[in-house]
C-alpha cells in the first residue's frame, strides 16, 4: 500500500431525473460503487459538484448530511448488512433513530407495513442468522424504504442471490419506481440491468455508454 | 442531537444487550471500577466514623474548655518543686486564671479521692472526685434529680454528695434523695442525681473522658483537697477565644509554679485540630489509592471499548449509512462505556457497604454510611466512563463510513 493518490472517477457528469431508474455496470474498479457512494451522500468527492433537488449536497455540516442521508436516501448492499444482534422488525426500524420526531405508534407503523410490503411479515422477530439470503436482502430492502426516502440506492444487490430470489428483489424495486421512487442500481448482470428504465456504463472513471 | 426519550432508551437497551453478549468479558472489565468505587466507599465511611467519633470525644471535653492535669513527679522533680516553692495544682491557681484572664468565664477544679463506699454492693468502688460548684456547669451536665453542689456546701463544709446515673442505679435505686452514704468514716447525704451521659468506653489518646455515669461527687471543701488537684478545667466565654486564653493561662500557671513542670495544658479545641490535620492526610492519601484504582479501572474500560469500537466497524459503518451522524456513534458507544462503569459502580458500592459494615463488625471501627459515601463513588464511576469512553468513542465517530463497510 502506498499514499498515491487514485483518481477513482474522472469527469463524470450524470444527471439523474426523479422517478428513474438506472442501472450502472462496468467491471470491478471501474468506480461503480464510489459513485453510488457519492450519490447517497456517504463519500465526499476530491473535487467536483454533486447538487441534489438543486441543492450542494457537501455544502452542509456532517449532522445535516447524515440527517439528509437518514430522511432521503436508502442503501441496499450487496452482502445485505444487517444488524445481526437485532431482529427483523429492529434492524427495519433502524433509521428512526436518526431522523426526526416520528411518533412510535407510526413508526411501528411503517415498519410493520414495509415488512408487510416485501412480504416478511412472519419473519418479523427472526434474527438475520436465521434469514435466507432473499429474506436478508428483502429485510435490507424494507429498512431503505421504511423511511420514504425518495432515492433508493442499491450496490449490486441481487449478488448474492440465485437468479429467482433476484427476480423477486427486482420486482420490489420495480414497484418502487412505479410508485415514483428514483432507484439507481449497480449490477454486473445484463440480465439485471434489462429491469431498469436506463443503463450507463462506467470504465476507469468514465461513462462509456451514456444513458440511453 | 434531538434527545426523545424512547431512542435514548432503545440506545441504552441496545447498549445493554451488546454488554450482555459478552457477559463475562464486561464483568472482567469493570473489575477495577468495583475496586476503585469500593476503596472510595470505604475511604469516606471510615474517614466519617473516625471523624464523627473525634468530634464527639472532644465535644464532650467541651470545645471551650481548657484542662490543667497534675502531672505525677518523680523523686527529683518534687525536690524541685519544693526548692521552688511549687505547691502542685490547687484552688489557688483556678482562681488566679480566673481573675488574670479576661476572657475565661468559669474555672472548675476537680481532686479525684482515693476512698472506700460503705454500704454498697461489695463489687462497686465507684471513683470519688471532690468538686467546685461550677464543675455541672463547665462540664455541660445535667442532673436527673435534686441538685449539684452548691458554693455553700463548699463554704459550710455540708457531708452531701451527687451520684452519677449509674450508681445509682446499681445501688438499685435504694439511695434516693436526702438518703445517706458512707465515704470511709463520714456520713454524706445525697443531694442529686446526674442524669445519664452518652458515654463511649473507647479512650482518645491524648486525654481520658471521665465517665460521669460511674462517678461520686462530694464538695471539695476540706482543707486538703484544696492543694494536689487532679485537674482544673478552664472554660472560655466563646469558642473563639480559645487559644488566646490558654496561652493566658500557661503564662499565669508558669509564674505561680515557678517553672515547675508539675502540670500539663490539653486544650481539646487544638486536639480537635490535630486531628483534623491527621485526617487530611488520611483522606490525602486514600484519595490517591482510591484514584489510581480508578484510573486503571478506566484504563481497563477504555481499553475493552477500543476493541469493541474496532470488533464493531461494520456496524458502525452501516448505521452511518442509514443516517447517523458522528455525534450519534459517540453517543452510542459513551452510553455503552457509562453503563459499564456505573455497573461496576453500583457493584463497588454494594460490596464496598458490605465490607465497611463487615469492618465495623468484626473489628469494631466506627463507620458512617450516608447519602454522600453512595453518591459520590456513583458519580465518579459514571464519569469515568465518560473520561475514558470518550476516546474510543470519538474514534469510531471518526471512521471512515465506506470503509468502515468494506471492513470483514
Amino acid at each position: 500500500m502506498g499514499n498515491k493518490d487514485v483518481h477513482v472517477l474522472r469527469g463524470i457528469d450524470l444527471l439523474v431525473s426523479k422517478g428513474d431508474f438506472l442501472s450502472i455496470m462496468g467491471p470491478s474498479g471501474s468506480g461503480k460503487s464510489t459513485l453510488l457512494h457519492i450519490l447517497g451522500c456517504l463519500d465526499r468527492p476530491a473535487y467536483g459538484e454533486y447538487l441534489l433537488d438543486g441543492r450542494n449536497m457537501f455544502a452542509g455540516s456532517d449532522r445535516e448530511l447524515s440527517r439528509f442521508r437518514a430522511e432521503h436516501i436508502g442503501f441496499v448492499f450487496q452482502s445485505f448488512h444487517l444488524l445481526p444482534m437485532l431482529n427483523v422488525f429492529e434492524n427495519v426500524a433502524l433509521p428512526f433513530q436518526y431522523s426526526g420526531s416520528v411518533s412510535l405508534r407510526e413508526q411501528k407503523r411503517r415498519v410493520k407495513e414495509v415488512i408487510r410490503q416485501v412480504g416478511l411479515e412472519n419473519r418479523m422477530l427472526h434474527k438475520p442468522a436465521e434469514l435466507s439470503g432473499g429474506e436478508m436482502q428483502r429485510t435490507a430492502i424494507a429498512r431503505a424504504i421504511v423511511m420514504n426516502p425518495g432515492i433508493l440506492l442499491a450496490d449490486e444487490p441481487t449478488g448474492n442471490l440465485d437468479s429467482e430470489t433476484g427476480e423477486h428483489i427486482l420486482e420490489i424495486f420495480k414497484k418502487y419506481n412505479h410508485a415514483g421512487g428514483t432507484v439507481i442500481m449497480i449490477t454486473h448482470d445484463r440480465e439485471v440491468a434489462a429491469h431498469a428504465r436506463s443503463c450507463m456504463y462506467i470504465k476507469d472513471g468514465t461513462i462509456a455508454v451514456p444513458s440511453v | 442531537m434531538q434527545f426523545h426519550p424512547f431512542k435514548f432508551i432503545s440506545i441504552c437497551s441496545l447498549s445493554f444487550r451488546n454488554l450482555l453478549q459478552h457477559r463475562l468479558r464486561s464483568a472482567l472489565s469493570i473489575l477495577g471500577i468495583v475496586c476503585g468505587t469500593m476503596s472510595v466507599i470505604a475511604m469516606i465511611c471510615i474517614g466519617e466514623g473516625a471523624r464523627q467519633k473525634t468530634v464527639a470525644q472532644i465535644e464532650q471535653l467541651g470545645i471551650r474548655n481548657i484542662y490543667i492535669k497534675a502531672l505525677p513527679l518523680s523523686e527529683t522533680q518534687k525536690q524541685k518543686a519544693g526548692d521552688r516553692l511549687s505547691p502542685g495544682l490547687h484552688t489557688g491557681d483556678a482562681e488566679r486564671i480566673e481573675k488574670g484572664c479576661p476572657y475565661v468565664s468559669e474555672t472548675a477544679c476537680l481532686k479525684e479521692i482515693r476512698a472506700s463506699v460503705m454500704g454498697l454492693n461489695a463489687d462497686i468502688s465507684p471513683p470519688i472526685a471532690a468538686v467546685s460548684s461550677s464543675y455541672l456547669s463547665v462540664l455541660n451536665l445535667s442532673l436527673y434529680q435534686g441538685r449539684f453542689i452548691r458554693d455553700l456546701d463548699i463554704q459550710n463544709k455540708n457531708p452531701v454528695c451527687v451520684l452519677g446515673y449509674r450508681i445509682a442505679e446499681k445501688t438499685g435505686a435504694k439511695v434516693h434523695i436526702g438518703e445517706w452514704l458512707r465515704i470511709e468514716n463520714k456520713i454524706f447525704t445525697v443531694v442529686g442525681i446526674l442524669r445519664q451521659t452518652a458515654q463511649k468506653r473507647e479512650e482518645n489518646a491524648a486525654i481520658s473522658v471521665r465517665n460521669c455515669n460511674e462517678m461520686i461527687f462530694v464538695p471539695i471543701n476540706m482543707p486538703d483537697m484544696e492543694k494536689d488537684l487532679t485537674e482544673i478545667i478552664v472554660q472560655a466565654e466563646h469558642a473563639d477565644r480559645v487559644v488566646l486564653s490558654g496561652k493566658m493561662t500557661e503564662r499565669i500557671m508558669e509564674v505561680s509554679h515557678h517553672q515547675v513542670d508539675d502540670y500539663q495544658m490539653l486544650v481539646p479545641l487544638e486536639l480537635l485540630h490535630q486531628a483534623q490535620k491527621t485526617r487530611r492526610i488520611f483522606t490525602v492519601v486514600l484519595s490517591a489509592i482510591a484514584g489510581i484504582s480508578l484510573l486503571v479501572g478506566g484504563i481497563g474500560i477504555m481499553n475493552i471499548m477500543l476493541a469493541t469500537v474496532s470488533e464493531r466497524t461494520k456496524e458502525i459503518g452501516i448505521r452511518r449509512a442509514v443516517g447517523a451522524a458522528k455525534t450519534d456513534i459517540v453517543f452510542q458507544f459513551l452510553i455503552e462505556s457509562v453503563i459499564l462503569t456505573s455497573l461496576g459502580g453500583t457493584a463497588g458500592v454494594v460490596v464496598g457497604i458490605g465490607a465497611v459494615r463487615l469492618l465495623a463488625f468484626m473489628a469494631e471501627w466506627d463507620t458512617v454510611i450516608n447519602l454522600f459515601s453512595v453518591i459520590l463513588p456513583l458519580s465518579m464511576s459514571v464519569l469515568a466512563g465518560v473520561f475514558f469512553g470518550l476516546y474510543p468513542a470519538w474514534q469510531a465517530a471518526c471512521m471512515d463510513p465506506v470503509s468502515a463497510l468494506r471492513h470483514e
